[in-house]
């Protein structure tokens, strides 16, 4: 039914006197050219009684911008397909048209719950195409400040994990141990989200008392602190029977689609590049690889609740053994590295997060490429959640852990 | 997951009830502020001192040392030569494009430099000419262009900029620097005869007042 | 005339409308005196007919009137107590404890834009909300606040509950269909299946008790549970209690059932697309639903408006103990404070004008004579503070005393809110469960525990009663 429109009125779709029936359409996620793909014929064309749903990009549980069609039968996930792009910025492209200093800064908000991780793995490759040897305090600084981080991400992680699975309250609990390390992080580097603090060749700022000092404090109760935060998700019945069995994936299909960090080792792979690719001083330092052999989503939760209490370790560790040096290598204020190309890898609290950097020989890089974790593990959603429920939808992804803003880059 | 169906569950409501209890972890704002470290970086903020004057001496530093280019300077200052220019937010991008297109080597509209572009910059190439663009000659090609201007003109400096690619900061540093490189023409004294001549009266008086402390008729008082 | 215009020339704005109504209300009061000397007595004639009539109106007027607060109380208890919970501090700003937070959010939705979405069925969208909210309200005219405290004692009093409870899903459906919205559609079809689905257990698990009790009248299952509190149903009825716990969890759509509106899953189901009072009014129901549930729990199992001691007995106790040292002591049962103030006669126009400045005085004494250093003024306000404190207990524990009435509402307040605070406390700490896990427990679990309960009961009934 259309209304009797003036000769110079088009009938609007937002005027609610309006219905047309075939401009209703305009409201399904399609997308209106034809399909460019098989795969996006066979994913938008609907079987019986099948429907679209879209999620996100303003969804209040995709952690960022996500945006994911589901096409469902019922509450049941039939087939998903996650459209990315949202938050796009060309970061790499922005680093080619940066000298080596400012790209530090550029990095920063990538994975923006763990900073410190995305400066850690272009500035090892930047020290490689250098060949800086950076001193031994810089080196501990910076494994001390990762593992806080590292602590401060996955503590974000059982908020979030249990807010998608409805819980309303572990998310500030969780918020208010993050806030603790990264007023900490504050007083080390300046700020608390985007830190900018790693040097090439070595850090910022050196420890300060401020920093010790709320350091200090917090460790002294983080353990009990964060076991008493556990206790409310890890024997919660209804918790449990949400998590387990669900979005399970096997060591060779997690390998296959190029997975690493906490959600590989779920899968029973001890794969840790502190340990399987050696950087910085971790040969030197005592902790566990721990794994678990079940992939499935409470057992990427438990793992990870488990290598806070190892970054617990290191951090302890390293305050025992920290050395007296400078903070940083003797560079040239200007750098330009001798045309090369360089690798670096890391372990970051999603993953392998990694660049890889070509120098043509003036002060900025050629190419750098960043290889995200996050993005990785994206790419293994629609295989973990076909024949899942709705409500299981949020809990996969969050149970792997993505940013966004690594993701889209 | 314990033997006893439900355990977990009241366990769980057992940790509720008992932080229902402790001390709350809200700053309430107002009233109370965060304990901020001495070290946070906070927003960028230029200083006044007590008269209302800019403290900002425009020794570019912190142009330079930005990673992201989104401090720029131009304008007039408060001896007469740049006035810093620190936009609201918004106006960063844009500022932040200018520099871009300033290192660039292409020329960039900037109203306010106008007012020192009155300069043929053709002898300034052909002084780079000789020193084969390089900027690691920068103090001789300075000299030289002081040498033939009798000054450095910002319209020079911002030449030289474009053709070697050196920052324009580093070449403000490095010419402020230097005592005997000045950027203004050397014409001061005679603006001050002009003064004088357009005050006849007040010369009079100076002279008459220098000569009644000193004794000396037209002493330096 | 010159006189009069000039004087009316010289009075003010307000002056101007009194003067004008002063006459008017005056012709207003003679008219209305006549009409009920012509015809006052045959409109009483009419009300005594339809005494029945007229008291339902009153009390449903009433019923619809407190529901208003009682939404924003329980809205503040979830802000305030899931806060707390949080180690947040959660509304302080609005009133004394941010307890005005929740009017304010009243007023919040009243001046917002009330929006319908294109493509919405807007007539059904529109109903929606009453339709919830009208069964919200009409379930809460059964229950028995106090003694003689009911809007309406039907002797079918727990079938109608259930009965009109069950419409309010009508409501959800209605603008789940309606809203023309995947995510609204998905959580009205939730709704209805899971309200349906738990409505079997809920009442099923109360079979027993009826058995027990022999009445479906809410106010005769109150009275049968008078005494002390181990004569509550949930003493006699424990696993009915559980299931009916649990099952009334999901009929008011709380954590860990509340999969109607799953924020991390469907937005916000149902209600995704309203905004405005139509919202408020889903908003609303949803907590007069937690009240209603709590309150039918505490009438059913928790012994409603009965205190958990019975005082008759410990006065027995009392007499029977101390008489045996003293025999002259005795106090009548049932209890009561023979105090009738229309005895004193003159006297007590001095006491009621003498006794706030002797008590003032009295209690204000020993603060200026311990603390030497204390002004005489702040003495007198600390006195008169306590003073009303005490007058205010005295009148309090005299009320609770002689009116039957206000001793039943406090103890039925008082469990109700402990009920709805535990509603609160569980969704400050549990997930939610998958659709798929409610049902099963619904279907797999309640229901056959509701029938083990009610065959255990009857056959105690049976064996027991013979």
């Amino acid at each position: 039914m259309t209304t009797t429109a003036g000769p110079h009125q088009h009938a609007s779709a937002d005027d609610p006197r309006v219905m047309l029936d075939d401009q209703i359409g305009a409201f399904e996620p399609i997308p209106p050219y034809p399909p460019r793909t098989e795969r996006e014929a066979e994913f938008y064309t609907l079987g019986d009684g099948e429907m679209f749903l879209n999620m996100g990009p303003q969804h209040p549980s995709t952690h960022g911008v996500l945006r994911v069609v589901l096409k469902l039968d019922g509450e049941k996930v039939v087939d998903l397909d996650p459209v990315l792009g949202y938050l796009h910025r060309g970061v790499e492209k922005l680093c080619e048209n940066a000298d080596y200093h400012q790209v530090i800064s550029q990095v920063d908000p990538l994975e923006y719950i763990s900073s410190l991780f995305c400066e850690w793995s272009p500035v090892m490759a930047f020290e490689k195409l250098l060949d800086v040897e950076v001193p031994r305090r810089a080196e501990y600084i910076r494994v001390l400040s990762g593992e806080l981080n590292r602590i401060a991400s996955h503590a974000l992680f059982m908020g979030w994990f249990a807010l998608d699975l409805g819980g309303l309250t572990p998310i500030l609990w969780s918020f208010i141990e993050r806030d603790e390390i990264v007023e900490m992080l504050a007083a080390l580097t300046g700020q608390r989200m985007l830190f900018n603090y790693f040097r090439i060749g070595g850090v910022n700022g050196d420890l300060n008392h401020d920093f010790m000092s709320r350091l200090g404090d917090w460790m002294s109760r983080a353990t009990g602190q964060i076991e008493s935060n556990l206790t409310l998700l890890n024997e919660n019945e209804i918790f449990v029977r949400r998590a387990r069995g669900l979005g399970v994936i096997d060591t060779e299909t997690a390998l296959s689609m190029c997975m690493s960090g906490p959600n590989l080792r779920a899968t029973g792979s001890p794969f840790d590049v502190r340990r399987a690719h050696p950087y910085s001083i971790y040969p030197e330092l005592d902790f566990d690889i721990p794994t678990r052999s079940e992939g499935d989503s409470l057992a990427r939760y438990l793992l990870r609740m488990e290598e806070i209490k190892q970054s617990l370790r290191i951090i302890d560790q390293c305050l025992h053994q920290m050395p007296d040096s400078p903070i940083m290598a003797k560079l040239p204020r200007l750098l330009r590295p001798r045309p090369g190309r360089a690798y670096a890898a890391i372990e970051g609290p999603r993953g392998q997060y990694a660049t890889y950097a070509i120098s043509d020989g003036t002060d900025q890089p050629f190419r750098m490429r960043i290889h995200d974790p996050s993005f990785i593990h994206l790419q293994s959603v629609g295989l973990l959640m076909k024949n899942n429920l709705i409500a299981d939808t949020m809990a996969v992804m969050a149970s792997l852990d993505p940013v966004m803003g690594g993701v889209d880059k | 997951m314990s033997l006893v169906p439900g355990l977990g569950l009241v366990r769980g409501m057992a940790l509720t009830l008992r932080r229902f209890f402790e001390p709350k972890a809200t700053i309430r704002y107002p009233e109370v502020q965060a304990d901020i470290p001495p070290k946070f970086r906070g927003r960028l903020q230029l200083l006044y001192d007590e008269y209302g004057t800019l403290k900002c001496e425009t020794c570019f530093q912190c142009a330079q040392a930005c990673p992201i280019e989104c401090i720029d300077m131009g304008g007039m200052d408060t001896k007469g030569r740049f006035h810093v220019h620190w936009g609201a937010a918004e106006t960063y991008g844009e500022r932040r494009e200018e520099s871009a297109l300033r290192r660039s080597g292409r020329t960039v509209p900037d109203p306010a430099y106008d007012h020192f572009e009155g300069v043929d910059v053709g002898p300034v190439d052909d002084i780079l000419e000789t020193f084969d663009h390089d900027p690691a000659h920068l103090l001789p090609i300075l000299e030289a262009t002081q040498a033939h201007y009798g000054y450095l003109p910002v319209g020079a400096l911002k030449r030289i900029s474009q053709v070697t690619g050196t920052w324009y900061a580093q070449i403000y540093g490095t010419a402020s620097f230097y005592g005997h490189l000045r950027f203004e023409p050397p014409t001061v004294t005679a603006q001050a005869t002009a003064i004088s001549e357009r005050r006849p009266d007040e010369a009079a008086f100076l002279a008459s007042l220098g000569a009644s402390l000193t004794g000396r008729p037209g002493g330096d008082a | 005339m010159t006189a009069l215009s000039r004087t009316w020339g010289r009075l003010t704005l307000p002056g101007k409308i009194v003067f004008t109504l002063i006459p008017l209300l005056a012709v207003l009061t003679a008219g209305l005196i006549a009409f009920i000397i012509v015809l006052g007595g045959p409109i009483w004639d009419l009300i005594l007919a339809n005494l029945w009539f007229i008291r339902f109106l009153v009390a449903a007027t009433i019923i619809l009137v407190i529901t208003i607060p009682i939404a924003f109380l329980n809205i503040y208890l979830e802000m305030k107590v899931i806060a707390l919970m949080n180690l947040r501090v959660g509304p302080d700003r609005v009133g004394p404890w941010g307890s005005l937070l929740s009017v304010v959010h009243g007023l919040k939705v009243l001046i917002k834009e009330d929006f319908t979405p294109t493509g919405a069925d807007s007539i059904v969208f529109t109903w929606a909300p009453v339709v919830t909210y009208g069964a919200a309200v009409m379930t809460l005219l059964v229950i028995p606040f106090a003694p003689g405290m009911a809007g309406q004692d039907f002797n079918i009093g727990l079938l109608y509950f259930f009965a009109v409870g069950g419409m309010g899903v009508v409501g959800l459906l209605m603008g789940g269909w309606s809203s023309f919205n995947k995510y609204s559609l998905l959580g009205g079809l939730r709704s209805a299946a899971q309200i349906i689905s738990y409505e079997i257990p809920l009442t099923l698990s109360v079979v027993g008790l009826l058995i027990l009790a022999g009445t479906m009248s809410l106010n005769q299952i109150v009275m049968q549970q008078s005494g002390w509190f181990t004569d509550w149903y949930v003493f006699r009825q424990p696993l009915g209690f559980v299931i009916f716990f649990i099952a009334a969890t999901a009929e008011a759509n709380r954590t860990p059932f509340d999969l109607t509106e799953a924020d991390s899953e469907i937005v916000a189901g149902f209600a995704t697309e309203y905004s405005g009072m139509r919202f408020g009014f889903f908003f609303f129901a949803e907590y007069v639903n937690v009240f209603i549930m709590s309150a039918l729990t505490v009438v059913l199992f928790l012994g409603g408006w009965n205190a958990p001691f019975d005082i008759d007995a410990l006065v027995n106790v009392l007499n029977g103990v101390v008489g045996a040292v003293i025999p002259s002591f005795h106090i009548a049962t049932p209890f009561s404070i023979a105090l009738d103030p229309g005895s004193l006669g003159i006297p007590l126009l001095f006491v009621i004008g003498l006794a706030p400045l002797i008590g003032t005085l009295v209690l204000a004494a020993p603060f200026y004579l311990v603390r030497s250093s204390m002004r005489w003024w702040v003495a007198l306000i600390i006195g008169f503070v306590l003073f009303n404190v005490v007058a205010g207990g005295l009148t309090f524990a005299w009320a609770y005393v002689s009116f039957d009435w206000v001793a039943g509402l406090v103890w039925f307040m008082a469990k109700t809110f402990a009920f709805v605070f535990l509603f609160v406390w569980m969704r400050g700490t549990l997930p939610r469960v998958r659709i798929d896990q409610l049902m099963g427990f619904a279907w797999k679990w309640l229901l056959p525990a509701a029938l083990l309960n009610l065959f255990v009961t009857a056959a105690a009934v049976v064996i027991v009663g013979s």
